[in-house]
């Protein structure tokens, strides 16, 4: 694969994952007193998305070494622990590629659940290893309906670059 | 059937990329490995936004005053080109009226010049100025005004002064021919003492050949010299000119050189006197 290419994968997944501290940091309860005592619930994983669209739109270019460098990119750009998004990309890389093909006959619903289901366990992991005071089952339902909200537009979005790019 | 369907998915790659990764997490979950590479990058990072921004604001404070140059650049020649156009209203309406103030003072000469007579200011047309300066003919056109008609022989003037007579008549154009051609005769008088002053082809100068009569005279240099109003065409009296230099050319002649007052090389307009 051109370098171009990964350069615009890995470009996609950025700011995917930008995105997602945009709204981390957007915090909406110092706007609604009311929501204040609330527990932050809103955790999207845009760029994990994005991921998950490239490895399965396009397997056989990304492979586990791919995985595990843009894993490695995305832990020093974003600050976090070294490995951690290795660990989740590797590991979604390789459940994807093995299933790559029965994903093609799945509906956009069973996509749906899969992704967000994925998602919703990156972002538990998440909390359990870096903020486990924090974690609560109402974050993960939470994450898991935004992020299956996402999947569908990330997926037509990703794939309208796609076609007109690579 | 299988399970799953057959891909090539070589999981020990999987595998180690993931126990690869579990190590690393591990160091740096629980004694910070790589805290410092963290810190340096996130220092990097920071240093980059820093720099964009400082880069970012330079390059706005360049394109605001540029824009601010650019919008003065702007201001001042609006403001020039005002200024100038001002400027050149003020010209042509001082020009305007010096123009009539010229046209009004010649018509007023005019009918002093003859004596409450009826005159015609007239704009110049063309001036042989090569022929004025060196050569004996000397003759300039004047427009004439259209369904006018002027006759020929009759005295051009400016200023208070005459400087020629019409003599010929083309279309719309009048031939003046002036004092100094030198096929051109005037009888003038000077001092008590007719003569005729001859053009000499010389700009704004005459001669007259008298005999030594004028010796009987006390005709000097200054002296002033008038028309005689013999020749018929000029009324008589009017100051053309002054002596200029008297010389002897034998012991019976004398040659008496006249500075003509008139110049036509200062004016635009001429005056006709058409009666008298």
């Amino acid at each position: 694969m051109k370098f171009q290419t990964h350069l615009f994968i890995f470009a996609s997944i950025f700011l995917g994952f930008w995105l997602d501290s945009v709204i981390a940091e957007f915090n909406i309860r110092t706007y609604i007193s009311a929501l204040e005592n609330l527990p932050y619930l809103l955790e999207t994983s845009i760029g994990f998305l994005i991921l998950c669209y490239w490895i399965y739109a396009i397997p056989e270019k990304i492979q586990s070494s791919t995985a595990f460098f843009y894993g490695l990119l995305v832990d020093l750009c974003f600050g976090s622990a070294i490995g951690f998004n290795m660990l989740f990309f590797s590991g979604i890389s390789y459940v994807i590629h093995v299933y790559v093909f029965r994903f093609r006959i799945f509906s956009y619903l069973q996509l749906i659940i899969f992704f967000a289901g994925s998602s919703m366990f990156y972002v538990a992991c998440k909390y359990l290893i870096f903020s486990p005071e924090n974690y609560s089952y109402l974050l993960l339902f939470c994450s898991f309906l935004m992020n299956g909200l996402l999947w569908l537009p990330i997926y037509f979005c990703m794939r309208s670059l796609r076609r007109g790019f690579l | 059937m299988a399970r799953t369907t057959p891909t090539h998915t070589p999981a020990p790659k999987y595998i180690l990329a993931c126990l690869i990764s579990m190590a690393l997490l591990f160091s740096d979950v629980s004694y910070q490995a790589f805290s410092p590479l963290r810190s340096s990058v996130q220092a990097i990072g920071i240093y980059s936004q820093l720099f964009l921004e400082t880069i970012t604001s330079r390059l706005l404070e360049f394109t605001n005053a540029y824009e601010d140059q650019k919008t003065l650049t702007r201001l001042n020649n609006q403001l020039r080109d005002e200024l100038q156009e001002i400027d050149n209203k003020l010209f042509l309406q001082e020009q305007s009226q010096l123009m009539s103030k010229s046209m009004i003072d010649l018509q007023d000469h005019l009918q002093v010049l003859g004596n409450q007579g009826e005159g015609k200011v007239l704009k110049i047309a063309s001036f042989g100025l090569q022929d004025y300066l060196c050569c004996s003919q000397h003759i300039l056109h004047l427009h004439s005004p259209p369904q006018f008609d002027i006759a020929i022989n009759l005295p051009v003037a400016v200023d208070q002064t005459f400087i020629g007579q019409t003599s010929k008549k083309h279309l719309n154009l009048i031939e003046v021919i002036l004092f100094s051609d030198t096929s051109h005769i005037l009888p003038v008088k000077i001092q008590g003492l007719h003569c005729n002053a001859q053009g000499t082809g010389k700009p704004r100068l005459a001669r007259c050949i008298v005999s030594e009569e004028f010796k009987r005279t006390d005709i000097q240099e200054s002296s002033l010299v008038m028309t005689s109003g013999l020749g018929g065409v000029f009324p008589k009296g009017v100051i053309i000119g002054r002596v200029l230099s008297i010389h002897e050319i034998s012991t019976k002649e004398f040659k008496i050189d006249i500075a003509l007052s008139g110049n036509p090389l200062d004016h635009n307009y001429f005056g006709i006197l058409l009666s008298s």
